[in-house]
């Protein structure tokens, strides 16, 4: 999608937090992508790399991605769970699961009903 | 010891880190100011629908004969999304709607800020006349435009038959936020490989109570329930 303009603008935000905290460079850098907000973890870590060169404020600050789980309803038994995150094969790990469709834990139906997930948050900011 | 006067006492650590908890949406921006254009486009008596689709899948013949069908009961608005161009909002002007072309340059998606700036040009053409209905056919493409809210009332998505009916997989967070999939050119079922049933039941699996309505706009087939759809979001 637009990983980069995503990371260029949470760069942004954080650069205002720092001037509003008289702080001079930041160290880490906590957000969360939520499973359904169809932004590629790697790609937004890759232009976080390539933007923070860019920034002397940012030169050595370290990116933390916090990729929660899906949540989902049942619409069958109604039940509400959390199913490890499903993720296509890729030249790192080609081994892991390509399944897309996920099953109900209790009943076994695939009428499950996402919760949510498509948050993208900055969550936290270390500075100095 | 101190190391820089000699004093007995422990050295004071100056820790200068601050941590700032901060939760702030990465689209915080964009999401503010869509709802500043939901306040506005209710302002303006109306409800918004924001149309996203791939390119060429029959948005703007979808809404050519919308208004066809609409023109004299309701009171339409258009804002047309595309990388270049006037032709879109010229079609839709030909049916009488006033219409607001966006062009984005390269842009693959409209964000709420554009919109704004749309809504009040769409304003000042109707010279203060209300709105019952505002489209907002958004730049063709099945990625991008799903994490943009514009201040939309519902999000319809459109899938063409020679799309193919796998195209819910493969493109899920667009179908997942949608209010409403429209299988669009239900005419050519004949002639393509295209399951209604698949890609029904594709659609189901991302979000199980999203409708789905087939039609043919041009031939007229579905349309009812499509025009159905659009008079019961109107408040009574």
């Amino acid at each position: 999608m637009h990983e980069m303009s995503l990371a260029h603008g949470m760069m942004q935000q954080v650069l205002a937090l720092l001037r509003e905290h008289g702080a001079e460079r930041v160290t880490d850098v906590t957000v969360l992508l939520g499973p359904f907000s169809g932004v590629v973890a790697e790609s937004f870590a890759f232009g976080f790399e390539v933007l923070k060169k860019s920034e002397t404020c940012f030169q050595d600050a370290t990116l933390h991605l916090e990729l929660p789980d899906p949540h989902y309803r049942c619409l069958e038994c109604g039940v509400e769970t959390s199913l490890p995150l499903t993720r296509s094969a890729t030249f790192l790990d080609p081994d892991c699961e390509t399944s897309t469709s996920s099953r109900c834990p209790v009943c076994a139906s695939t009428r499950l009903s996402p919760l949510g997930g498509a948050e993208l948050i900055l969550q936290q900011v270390r500075m100095e | 010891m101190c190391d820089s006067c000699g004093c007995q006492q422990d050295p004071v650590p100056i820790n200068k880190e601050k941590v700032v908890d901060v939760h702030e949406q990465l689209l915080a921006a964009n999401n503010e100011q869509a709802s500043a254009n939901r306040r506005h486009i209710e302002k303006m008596g109306a409800v918004a629908l924001n149309l996203i689709s791939s390119p060429g899948s029959g948005k703007t013949s979808l809404l050519e004969q919308t208004i066809e069908r609409l023109k004299g009961r309701l009171s339409i608005g258009v804002i047309e999304g595309d990388l270049e161009t006037e032709r879109d909002a010229e079609r839709i002007r030909k049916k009488g709607v006033p219409a607001v072309q966006l062009t984005t340059g390269g842009g693959c998606h409209l964000d709420a800020p554009m919109v704004h700036g749309g809504l009040h040009v769409l304003e000042h053409m109707a010279k203060g006349k209300k709105f019952d209905l505002i489209f907002i056919e958004n730049v063709g493409n099945l990625v991008c435009p799903a994490a943009f809210d514009l201040g939309e009332h519902r999000r319809v998505v459109l899938l063409s038959v020679p799309e193919g009916s796998d195209k819910p997989e493969k493109y899920p967070a667009t179908f997942r936020s949608a209010d409403l999939v429209l299988v669009t050119k239900t005419d050519l079922l004949p002639y393509f490989d295209f399951n209604l049933e698949e890609a029904t039941s594709a659609v189901k699996l991302l979000k199980p109570d999203l409708p789905v309505l087939p039609l043919a706009a041009e031939k007229g087939e579905g349309m009812d329930a499509w025009i159905d759809y659009l008079l019961a979001l109107l408040p009574r």
